[in-house]
């Protein structure tokens, strides 16, 4: 047995031995006898066997582990191939530009709306005002306001033209069916509106109306206001104020008929 | 790799990764601070390990090369700390040189210390360790032979000092 440990020996010191003769001489010098000639070989085996139990202490093992399981959940997203980072920045270039396009659209969608919406609105409020029900509940101001607020509108439909002539030949209030009629004349292209002043010189007994009328009638060139004019003429009733304005609109209105030929 | 693998494939190494760390740095706190570092940076770069013939041989690689770094960076501050331990070590243990264990140990050790870096690690990687040549030849890239003949250096020198030391001892 010694023997074979110092030939082991001999080998160890050239690095010839195996791992297994290796570990045989460290167990053979872990014994408590150990021959005297060998003796002074002892030393460093017994250090090797002995580092070899070394570990890190327990505290570090688990501030290791904290250490190892804390970030985790913040490591999920880690772009880490050069590829993806590349299509995380295209797909966020794209995502930018198309935010900004449907931005872009829908804002000037939204202002086209609002424009209109406005006329809407407007428009609404009018005719809430003007309508012919609501007359009772509604001041004079009120609805001269209403009127007044069809000059905002850009553009108007047969259902406000007709309120305005509603107001006009029926509103209780004088200086309403006046601000409705100089509202009117606005709309002169309009065939109904031009149709509505003819028939209104019929109904308007007040002289303020009936001059407004005439006016409006002799600026707008309707020649077929002659008929109802002359008719104020003649009519004993209207003033003599009314009776000479509508000879004037008469002349005028034929004059024009007759000079250009 | 997730945790679960790397703590099945790198933590069990960590026993050794200390000792080495031990080796090059002789400080307990400071071979844990290393090994810790070694360790985070393996799970920084998990990614990538994979690709790796053996991880063990990249993370002792890693080991020897920070502690190595780090002597060099810490050279003087270190020369002072260790003439002032030897100083205070030879004074203490030197009533217990009789006491054969512990004593002797701390011999070798110290005897380890004053290797050159190569013969250290190879000595320690085999003998400590128990490395086969291939795994050795894995870690410092030296062919078998060459292994061989520093680990034959090495076993050489320590026997060679520690019966210097003990001849000296003995005819004092």
């Amino acid at each position: 047995m010694n023997q074979d440990i110092e030939k082991l020996l001999e080998k160890y010191y050239e690095g010839e031995t195996s791992l297994q003769e290796e570990k045989q001489l460290r167990q053979f010098f872990q014994q408590e006898s150990i021959p005297e000639h060998l003796q002074s070989h002892a030393a460093q085996f017994r250090y090797f066997a002995s580092a070899r139990t070394q570990h890190p202490s327990i505290a570090f093992t688990n501030q290791l582990a904290n250490k190892l399981s804390a970030p985790e959940p913040g490591r999920i997203i880690s772009l880490t191939s050069w590829s993806l980072r590349l299509a995380a920045s295209v797909a966020l270039l794209i995502l930018g530009f198309s935010a900004g396009l449907v931005y872009t659209r829908w804002q000037s969608g939204s202002t086209g709306t609002v424009a209109s919406s406005t006329d809407e609105q407007s428009a609404l409020a009018m005719k809430k005002v003007l309508m012919f029900e609501h007359l009772p509940k509604t001041s004079a101001s009120e609805r001269i306001q209403a009127v007044n607020q069809s000059y905002d509108l850009t553009q108007v439909d047969q259902e406000i033209t007709q309120l305005l002539i509603n107001t006009l030949n029926f509103d209780a209030n004088v200086n309403v069916r006046l601000a409705a009629c100089q509202a009117l004349i606005r709309f002169e292209n309009e065939p109904d509106v031009r149709e509505a002043l003819i028939q209104s010189l019929k109904i308007q007994t007040d002289p303020n109306i009936q001059i407004t009328l005439i006016d409006a009638l002799v600026a707008i060139k309707e020649k077929r206001a002659v008929e109802e004019i002359q008719r104020l003429v003649q009519d004993k009733q209207v003033l003599d104020v009314v009776r000479q304005k509508a000879e004037e609109g008469i002349n005028q209105l034929t004059r024009e008929g007759n000079t250009p030929s | 790799m997730d945790l679960q693998v790397f703590k099945q494939r790198i933590l069990p190494v960590q026993g050794r990764l200390f000792r080495l760390a031990q080796l090059f740095l002789r400080n307990r706190e400071e071979a844990e601070d290393a090994l810790q570092d070694v360790l985070l940076r393996l799970w920084t770069n998990r990614q990538q390990l994979d690709a790796y013939h053996s991880v063990e041989a990249l993370a002792v690689q890693m080991t020897k090369n920070l502690c190595l770094d780090r002597l060099k960076a810490h050279t003087k501050r270190k020369a002072t700390d260790d003439t002032a331990l030897l100083g205070i070590a030879t004074e203490e243990v030197s009533p217990y040189r009789q006491v054969e264990l512990t004593d002797s140990n701390e011999l070798i050790r110290q005897l380890m210390d004053d290797l050159p870096d190569q013969q250290k690690l190879v000595l320690h990687l085999r003998d400590v360790e128990e490395y086969s040549f291939e795994e050795i030849e894995q870690v410092t890239g030296l062919s078998i032979n060459n292994i061989r003949v520093i680990l034959s250096r090495a076993r050489q020198r320590i026997r060679d000092n520690y019966l210097k030391v003990n001849d000296y001892e003995s005819g004092h």
